[in-house]
Order: C-alpha cells, then structure tokens, then sequence
C-alpha cells in the first residue's frame, strides 16, 4: 500500500466522521477548484510555442482595434511592450496565471489568490482582449462575449470565502448575498442577450462566418463540427440571433423564479454553454494551438453551477419560517 | 517555440523528482528503517516519470530508446489500472475520484500516449528517438491524437488541485494517512456525485470487513506517517511537480 493513504478510500477511525467531513470539500470549494483548474489550464497554455512568437503581441495589439482610443492607447503601449520582451514577458504572464491556478487550491492562500485573479483579471480583459471588444460591437455571446477573462473575476467574486448570507438558495448568495448574485446574475445574461442581437451576429451571415473561422487549425471531426453549426446558421443569421437572445434572456429571468421552477435556469445555462462550446467556439479553440484560455463557455458553466440552488434550502427556510409565525402568535 | 530554458528548467524539476523518488526508494528499503517494500509502486513510477520526462524536455537527458519507455509505461498503466479497478470494486466510483491509484493511471496513461503518439519536430530525429524541442531546429514536437492530449490535460490539472487541495487542508494527516487503518469510503465530491452541490455532511465512515490493499510492514514511525523523506506529503508534492509538467508538455505538444 502506498504511504500516500486513498483520499476518498481512507481514513483513520479514531478520527471518526469529523476527520471523513473535513477531507471532503464542501461545494463551493469544489467550484473554486473548478475555477483553480482553469488557472492552471491557462498558465500552461500561456507557455505554449505559439506565444513566444510574434503571433501573441500581434494578437494583443489587435484587440485594440474599434475601441475608442482611451482604450486602445494603452493595449498599443502594453502590445509594443510585449513585442520588445516577449519571452520575459509571456513567461511572467504564463507563470502568474499558473501560480493563481496553484494559489487557489492551496487552502491558506486561496483568499489572496482569489483576490489576486480579480486584479490579474481585470487587466487582461482591458490589455489583452480589449475589453472583451464591447464597446466595438464586433461581438457575439458564440464568439466569447464579453471576454472569457472577465468571467473568472466574476467567478473569484461569487466564490470568495465568506459567509455573509448563511441561509443562502445558492452557493453564490453565500459572498455576496441573494439580491446581489442575482442583480450579478441578471446583468450577465442580460448583456449576453444583448450581445447575441447585435448586427456582428444578427445579420444574415453573421453567426455563419463567425462559427466558420472556428475550422482553422482544428482536427477534422471539430472542424466538421464546426462547417455543419455554421451550415445550419447560414443566411438565418437574424432568426439564429433572435433565437440565442430569447434564450439567454430567460436564462437571465430564471434566477428570480419560484424555487422549483429556478432549478431549470443553471440546467439550460449548462446546456447552452455546451452547445455553443462545442459548436460555436470549436472547444476553445485549444486544440488548434495558440488559445489562451479555453473561452467563455466553461465559465459560463461554472458560474451556472454556482447558481444551483443548494439542496435543503428551501425546506430548511420553511421549517425556520413556522417557529417564527408561533412565537408571534404567542 | 517555447525557449530552451524554459524546458530546461521543467527538466530541472523532472531530476529533482527523480532524485526525492530514489531517496524515498532507498529510506524505505527493508532494513533500511523505512516502511518496507509494499510501498515501492509509487515511487518507482515517479522515479521511472520523471526520467523519462526529463529526457523529453532536454535531449541531452535522454535515456532510454522511446520503445522501451512504451513498454515500461505500458506495465506501468496496466499496474495502476489494475489497483484502480481492485479499489473501485471496494470504493466504487469514490476510487476514481480520490483514490491514489487512479492519478498515478492518469500520470502513466499520459506518458504511454506522448511516447506513441509524439511525432518528432524533425524526419530525421536520431536513434528513433524523440523529444519535445528539436533543437536547432526550430519547431517542437507535437501529439497525434490532440483531443487526448487535451483530455489528459484537464485530468492532470483536475488531479493536481485536488492534490494541492487535500495537502493544505485541516484533515490532511488522516487523510495522506500512512497508518494502517480499515478502509472505508468517504463521500468524496459528495454533492456533485448525488446530483446536488449543496455542502453536505460526511456520513460516518462503514467498518469494512476485510483491507484489500497490502499494508505497510515496514518499522516505521509509531503512528505510521513518515518521516523526512518519506513524509507522505513528499510524495505528494512530487505528484503536483509531475502534474504540472505533464499538463505543461501535453499543451506545448498539441
């Protein structure tokens, strides 16, 4: 037997259910190990052959164009910057993202890593995707809207360690409360509705060519995948966009629905995150090299499951609610 | 291309890897106040993984011909797919999700498929071997098979924060446990694994009747962690090491 006892098979008896309870992480910390993964994911595709050329501060400075120039000045300066000492740079930027990844598994500094990911977030998603390109209007939920970059801060927030709502329907109310994630939660969806209605995928071959580009690169069975969602999607670009929206809305309504009814929200958000993974971002594009990170659509699933709504809740409310009416009564 | 230096350093880890692994190996030698020779799978597999990664990533590290690395990875996988499956039928699918063995299936699984599947950066690559950076070449090797590739990505990356999840947590002496205890299940991932992802309480563990897995006969210390070198967390660190490697090598190969 290995002296590394099975996590999961073992455990020592006279330590008995206390010690079986602190081995297994509970929920949310499962989803902020999702969301260590994924750092991790992205530090080592950060070290990929690809962003040691030219090809990575072209990319960067790219994201400058259709942004109004306070924006772009600075992804100019910080893509002329990039060019100059690309191998020290990148290796920095790949080495940060892996350490964020390690950062938030590693129980004593997951707060600081966490808070470190909002930050580190933040400016990639003006210095590296240009905002996530939403002031241009060039953008589609399908495409990555609103930068997959800007949904890990997102996620570090709803994840953050603290209890501020202990009775919460869902993991993402325990930060920051109920109204708050679902306020969060509403604008996001909102946003992606709006996205999907803009004219880069509403018109009539826009979804098309854009699910289209996604072929470069990539082994034959994704880019068929690829060429058939964009022959389906051909020439209907506003009906597709009509269709996405109106899905994507009630996805965002979904979280203000009653009990029952709300648990359908994170299933369907689930469900079209895959489906546009697959079809619409070609698996983030990782296998084609030269993806910095898997795309929005992973995260979008993640930040689904931290709107599950937690098992007991609302049987647990209602058992609270009786005393209460009781003791008024009394 | 990804530099040389960086792989360079990788290789570096790889050796230091090698080295804890052979030093594990000899303080647990029978006789040697270790914990006795049912311990040796796991460190001859890291051992064996971070040679043959450190060959990879420098040319000058290389060994062994790759068909004698497959076949050596090849036993290897087969091993550990076989203390998977003995676990699983005492822990089911827990097995997978927090057992030793199964990330150690993963790690060799991963090495057997970049041995096969690697195409060398140049036609000409010397003695049938191959690595990743072709140097002086000018391009890196990559992987057939990429959705593999990508998919023992995810597993190794998945495995590696867990591991580093476990290791810092309050319950890591019971848990990375050498003491010889009864196994019993623990309701690892839990609320995912019933469907819900509400927190939920660990039941109690279930006495079981008999240890399918070999224990320690060494003479080690009293409450049975190791000490040293053969702290359990040693182990585990070199684990992370091997993960983040790994997942680094599949990416850079894609």
């Amino acid at each position: 037997m290995s002296d590394i006892a099975a996590a999961g098979v073992r455990s020592a008896p006279s330590r008995g259910p206390a010690t079986a309870a602190r081995a297994a992480p509970d929920a949310r910390r499962l989803l902020q190990l999702v969301l260590a993964g994924i750092w991790l994911l992205d530090g080592v595709l950060q070290y990929q052959g690809f962003m040691y050329t030219k090809g990575f501060s072209d990319m960067l400075a790219d994201s400058a164009s259709g942004n109004p120039g306070v924006v772009a000045r600075p992804i100019t300066w910080d893509a002329t910057l990039v060019s100059h000492h690309l191998v020290l740079l990148n290796s920095v930027f790949a080495t940060i993202q892996l350490l964020l990844g390690l950062g938030i598994a590693w129980r004593p500094t997951v707060r600081p890593a966490l808070a470190v990911s909002v930050a580190w977030s933040l400016g990639v998603w003006w210095f590296g995707e240009g905002l996530g390109a939403v002031l241009t209007g060039a953008i589609s939920p399908v495409s990555g809207a609103p930068g997959a970059v800007i949904l890990y801060a997102l996620a570090a927030v709803l994840l953050w360690p603290a209890d501020r709502d202990i009775r919460s329907p869902f993991i993402a109310a325990r930060a920051v409360g109920a109204p708050a994630a679902r306020a969060l939660w509403l604008v996001l969806w909102l946003s992606l509705a709006y996205f999907a209605l803009l004219p880069a995928s509403r018109s009539p071959q826009g979804l098309h060519d854009m699910i289209a580009r996604m072929e470069d690169g990539e082994p034959g069975w994704v880019a068929a995948l690829a060429r058939g969602a964009a022959a389906v999607v051909a020439h209907q670009g506003l009906a597709a966009s009509i269709v996405l929206a109106v899905a994507l809305a009630v996805i965002a309504a979904g979280v203000y629905l009653p009990p029952r009814l709300m648990r359908a929200t994170p299933i369907l958000a689930l469900v079209l995150a895959a489906v546009i993974w697959v079809f619409g971002q070609a698996l983030g594009e990782i296998m084609a090299g030269g993806a910095t990170d898997p795309s929005s659509a992973p995260l979008l699933a993640l930040l689904a499951l931290c709107y599950w709504p937690a098992r007991g809740y609302w049987p647990a409310r209602t058992a609270l609610a009786r005393p209460a009416e009781g003791t008024i009564a009394a | 291309m990804t530099p040389a230096w960086l792989l360079d350093i990788f290789a570096a880890v790889m050796l230091g890897v090698a080295a804890v692994s052979a030093a594990r190996l000899v303080a647990a030698r029978p006789g040697g106040g270790g914990r006795g020779t049912a311990l040796a799978d796991i460190d001859v597999a890291h051992l064996l993984m971070a040679i043959a990664m450190a060959g990879m990533l420098a040319s000058s590290l290389r060994t062994l011909p790759d068909g004698v690395w497959e076949v050596i990875f090849g036993v290897l996988t087969a091993w550990f797919g076989y203390r998977v499956v003995r676990d699983s039928r005492v822990s089911g699918t827990r097995a997978l999700a927090g057992g030793h063995c199964a990330p150690h299936l993963i790690h060799a699984a991963s090495m057997l498929y970049m041995f096969c599947a690697v195409t060398p950066p140049s036609a000409h690559a010397p003695d049938g071997t191959s690595g990743m950076a072709g140097r002086g070449s000018g391009s890196m090797a990559t992987l057939a098979f990429p959705l593999l590739a990508f998919v023992f990505t995810l597993l190794l990356a998945g495995y590696t924060v867990w591991d580093l999840d476990q290791l810092s947590g309050p319950g890591v002496r019971a848990h990375y446990s050498l003491a010889a205890v009864p196994l019993a299940p623990v309701p690892v991932l839990a609320g995912v694994g019933s469907g819900g992802l509400a927190p939920t309480p660990a039941p109690a563990p279930a006495p079981r009747p008999a240890e399918p897995n070999p224990e320690p006969t060494g003479s080690g210390p009293a409450d049975g962690q190791g000490r040293g070198v053969l702290a359990p967390w040693v182990a585990v660190s070199c684990r992370i090491a091997m993960g983040v490697t790994m997942a680094f090598m599949l990416v850079t190969m894609i």
